[in-house]
């Protein structure tokens, strides 16, 4: 009876287990036609001839699914791969290196004719990645990796570099005649939020106190957060939140305290693009993920049909791009039809 | 809250003057003083956690006693204390619940999705006035369904709440982008019932909207006649009350009550040093002299006193305590207080004077009050000798601190805070000598004496509670910051209050605490362990609901991952606050203060403008002193019931 129960709680934490992993490895699915078997994974150093556009299956794999974000990046390859006539697979993960190890490894075994890869965790990626390019099949890496892209052999990189966005945004609060910027980050020891705050500090002329406040899973707590940094500093005039959520919080922190705080966000959600439209936020940065899904297909596409390399050996920025008051109205209607 | 509180037994068979006097036998009636009783109540950590907590901000940062931050680190306690309590009667049972951080969000994201328009993306359009109560039987569904997994399959509760926190969590977010395309779902001001619902579960007071003059007027009235009738409750429950009342007493309290008030008076309306140092010692002196007249009409005498008795137990603290306080003074003198080098990272030199200050007094004081207990085990003389020669020390200490510190908080209200503990203590003992302790059970004065106590307690609440509901004219002409007091405070005091009457005053209460010591012993004699066990998930659950629809109309929008990892912070909390995590023993109001010392943790370093990487590091030894000494508080009461 005793062993019983010991099973039947092996069984059940087995069966937790796999439906957590199940649930995001075995999502991958295949967008076109059938997929073909591969001809080109043999001698792929010297093109031989160009591919047909629709035998080409390109694969793309990153590291998460949640959220708006990622679903307008899905949209955009899914633009490309109909726009081009190729195959795709959209292979979506949940911040597990290992995981996406798998799916390269899986891509290569189909025969893929190209990888697109976000790099979060370039120690655990670039091998398998350098496996890819050594085996002739061309990678590109899209949204984080612009400083590994090289070490891999990869085609470019497409993306947006955070310090280059944190540097726009400083320039932005310089404009706007700001003195002392807090930049409130949404998670902890997270290298692209940092990156951001780092790039403002780097441009912006004032001062810059950077600071974690609470998850975004608790508002409350990051709007409090956020109210007791800026009633504890009478200076600070500037917000700038690392992430829509932060970002509201931001300024329902400011109404609460009854202070005239300029403030600027990250990405975008409906919500962010109201609030810039009435006025209350100055800015957010976007980084135009649409492009993170439809050029690194592009791409992938001109190097199989005709050897082409886009940007010249640089990786390619799609962003920071600025969503502000003149925009929004527009940004907002493109964001609800999904590609912004 | 376990029955510690009621008349336990010291049964270690000696019979030590305190029981020897009892006349009847039965341990279970032997006496313990109120110090006694209150020490060991399941809470007492947590509320000095509280005071600990609250102090030490205060004092490292500029705005934390602020009613702007005030209603800042309330406004997190609300919804992360409803959870708290819930989770800790959960614990209390034995049983936990992990789902019930997802659950938070669930339920606002269902409740969004059944009155959200159904003109766009997915919403079935309905009235909030069906939503509400349709997304409240939901959760009780998911209550319920927790509980009967967790019995039928008899696994623990750790790994089938486990299980229905993945589900919650996938629900959300699937749910979410297939019903609207989007993780975050929103509703507007525009669904039906709205204007009824709104300020039900989101209204909100402004401060800055409310001007009261004379605030501060009935302010000082309820704090000071609060603090009045709690010290007259403790005499009550601490001296032998007379046979017959000493009517000669009366002139010398009523005289002592009229120098108060002409002390209070002339502090309120005089400014200037002088004039405070004069209305402080009419204060002092009235103070001492209502109290002695008020326990000459009321107490019976001490027969005898005894004589002064310095034995070699008490010298060696008393004096090593003397030295300690001197040491701490010269060591705030000796130290430039203007010098603000760094002497190696992170100590600046004032750093080092502050640490250097604090060892040496608090080491002091903690030997004086050892000396004190020494004393006491003499006699009421001796004891008085060791309680004035302490009292000295702290008014010493006071004024260093006075001359030493810049800001004002320290300069004045520390300073206060000081000199009252060193007149309480004087006067405590001077009544020590003149009045017989009592020794036996008195149920009568213990009855009215807990009557008054709580009677004073309201009275300071509420003092505390118009202060920060009210502004004066004066503060808004000097731009004090506004703040809004939401009604998720009004919820949060009403679901503790609610959970801990049922905790100590029902039987489901009684069976809660009966199956989460142990179910089986529990089944055994009656107890219908799997329906409390059920109805306590349900009652979680239904918290649930609670923040979940205080969250929904807080933003009229929730994320997918609302509430997501929550549910640890709820456990946390309800540890702190002192439940067991093994179930059986444990308290709802004190989880209802572990989650404000967490709140409280979280914006105190916002204000103390630390950086945030230390939360963590602060939050464990939070952590792991509540947790040391609910054991040390447990022990003992078990000792004593022993």
């Amino acid at each position: 009876m005793k062993n019983m129960r010991w099973l039947a709680m092996l069984l059940a934490l087995v069966m937790v287990a796999a439906a957590c992993s199940g649930s995001d490895s075995s999502e991958a699915t295949t967008d076109g036609g059938d997929s073909t078997e591969a001809e080109s994974t043999e001698g792929g150093d010297e093109v031989v001839e160009a591919a047909q556009a629709g035998d080409l299956t390109f694969h793309m794999i990153t590291h998460s699914d949640d959220g708006p974000f990622w679903s307008v990046v899905k949209r955009g390859m899914d633009a490309a791969c109909s726009d081009l006539g190729v195959n795709c697979v959209w292979a979506p993960g949940v911040n597990d290196a290992n995981q996406m190890v798998q799916d390269i490894e899986g891509a290569l075994g189909e025969g893929s004719n190209g990888i697109a890869a976000s790099l979060p965790d370039p120690a655990a990626l670039v091998p398998a990645l350098q496996g890819a390019v050594n085996g002739g099949t061309p990678v590109v890496t899209l949204n984080s990796g612009a400083n590994d892209y090289q070490e891999i052999g990869a085609l470019t990189h497409v993306g947006q570099t955070e310090f280059i966005a944190g540097q726009a945004a400083g320039e932005r609060f310089n404009a706007a005649g700001v003195g002392h910027v807090l930049c409130g980050q949404q998670e902890q020891n997270n290298v692209g939020l940092t990156e951001r705050c780092d790039g403002l500090a780097d441009t912006f002329s004032g001062t810059v106190t950077t600071d974690f406040m609470d998850l975004d899973a608790d508002t409350s707590a990051q709007q409090a957060a956020i109210n007791a940094a800026m009633a504890a500093d009478d200076s600070i005039d500037g917000f700038l939140g690392v992430g829509p959520v932060i970002t509201m919080s931001g300024l329902r922190a400011a109404d609460d305290l009854g202070r005239d705080v300029t403030i600027g966000g990250f990405d975008l959600t409906p919500e962010l693009l109201g609030a810039i439209n009435d006025g209350d936020i100055l800015f957010t940065v976007d980084q135009q993920q649409y492009l993170q899904g439809y050029l690194p297909i592009l791409q992938l596409y001109m190097f199989q049909t005709n050897s082409n390399v886009i940007g010249g050996g640089l990786p390619i920025l799609t962003g920071p791009g600025f969503v502000t008051a003149d925009n929004a109205a527009d940004v907002l209607a493109l964001s609800e039809a999904g590609t912004r | 809250m376990s029955d510690t509180g009621t008349a336990d037994a010291v049964v270690d068979a000696t019979p030590s003057d305190a029981v020897a006097s009892a006349p009847a036998a039965d341990e279970r009636l032997a006496y313990r003083s109120i110090f006694q009783r209150l020490f060991i109540r399941p809470e007492i950590g947590a509320v000095i956690g509280v005071v600990g907590v609250w102090t030490f901000f205060w004092a490292v940062s500029l705005n934390f006693g602020t009613t702007g931050q005030t209603q800042n680190w309330l406004d997190i306690t609300a919804t992360l204390g409803i959870m708290a309590v819930a989770v800790s009667m959960l614990m209390i049972g034995g049983e936990f619940d992990l789902s019930s951080g997802a659950n938070t969000g669930a339920m606002g994201i269902l409740f969004i999705l059944l009155i959200k328009e159904v003109g766009e993306l997915g919403g079935l359009g309905l009235s909030i006035w069906i939503a509400v109560p349709l997304s409240f039987v939901a959760a009780m569904g998911i209550g319920w369904a927790n509980g009967v997994m967790v019995e039928r399959t008899a696994l623990p509760s750790f790994i089938v709440t486990l299980a229905t926190f993945f589900i919650l969590r996938g629900l959300k977010l699937g749910l979410s982008k297939l019903l609207t395309g989007q993780i975050s779902v929103t509703f507007t001001d525009e669904s039906h019932g709205y204007g009824f619902w709104q300020p039900v579960f989101a209204g909100e007071w402004q401060r800055n909207d409310h001007i009261w003059n004379s605030r501060d007027v009935v302010y000082i009235g309820f704090l000071v006649l609060g603090a009045a009738i709690i010290t007259l409750a403790v005499c009550e429950m601490h001296f032998v009350r007379r046979d017959k009342l000493a009517a000669s007493g009366l002139p010398i309290f009523g005289a002592g009550v009229a120098g108060v008030a002409a002390a209070i008076f002339l502090m309120h309306t005089t400014d200037g040093v002088s004039a405070n140092i004069l209305a402080a010692a009419v204060l002092g002196i009235s103070i001492l002299v209502g109290l002695y007249g008020f326990s000459t009409w009321r107490f019976e005498p001490q027969a005898a006193a005894g004589g002064l008795n310095l034995d070699g137990s008490i010298m060696p603290p008393l004096l090593g305590g003397l030295i300690g306080v001197g040491l701490a003074s010269v060591a705030s003198f000796a130290i430039d207080s203007d010098n603000a080098e760094t002497l190696f990272f992170p100590f600046t030199v004032q750093g080092l004077r502050v640490v250097l200050m604090m060892i040496l007094a608090g080491g002091g004081f903690t030997l004086l009050m050892v000396a004190g207990n020494k004393a006491l085990k003499q006699n009421m003389t001796t004891k008085l000798v060791v309680s004035s020669l302490t009292a000295a020390a702290l008014v010493g200490f006071a004024f260093v601190i006075r001359q030493s510190a810049e800001a004002t908080k320290f300069r004045t209200e520390l300073f206060s805070v000081l000199l009252f503990v060193a007149l309480a203590l004087f006067v405590w003992s001077v009544l020590g000598v003149r009045f017989a302790e009592r020794r036996k059970i008195d149920e009568a004065a213990d009855r009215t004496g807990m009557k008054a106590m709580v009677l004073g307690l309201a009275l300071m609440i509420t003092a505390v509670v118009l202060r920060h509901l009210f502004v004066v004219q004066a503060e808004l002409d000097a731009g004090v910051n506004p703040a809004k007091f939401s009604v998720r405070m009004l919820w949060f005091f009403a679901f503790t209050a609610v959970m801990v009457w049922i905790l100590a005053r029902t039987r489901f209460g009684s069976w809660t605490f009966a199956v989460g010591g142990n179910a089986q012993a529990a089944r055994q004699v009656g107890v219908p362990a799997a329906r409390t066990k059920t109805q306590l998930f349900m009652i979680v659950s239904g918290a649930a609901w609670l923040v979940g629809m205080l969250l929904a109309f807080r933003l009229s929008s929730l994320q997918a991952g609302a509430g997501d990892g929550e549910e640890f912070e709820y456990i946390i909390a309800a540890v702190v606050g002192g439940t067991m995590l093994t179930g059986g023993y444990g308290t709802a109001l004190g989880a209802a203060f572990g989650a404000a010392i967490m709140a409280m943790s979280l914006v105190g370093i916002q204000s103390a403008r630390w950086n945030t990487d230390w939360r963590w590091v602060f939050l464990g030894v939070i952590l792991l002193l509540a947790v040391i000494a609910n054991r040390f508080i447990r022990d003992r009461a078990e000792g004593a019931r022993r």
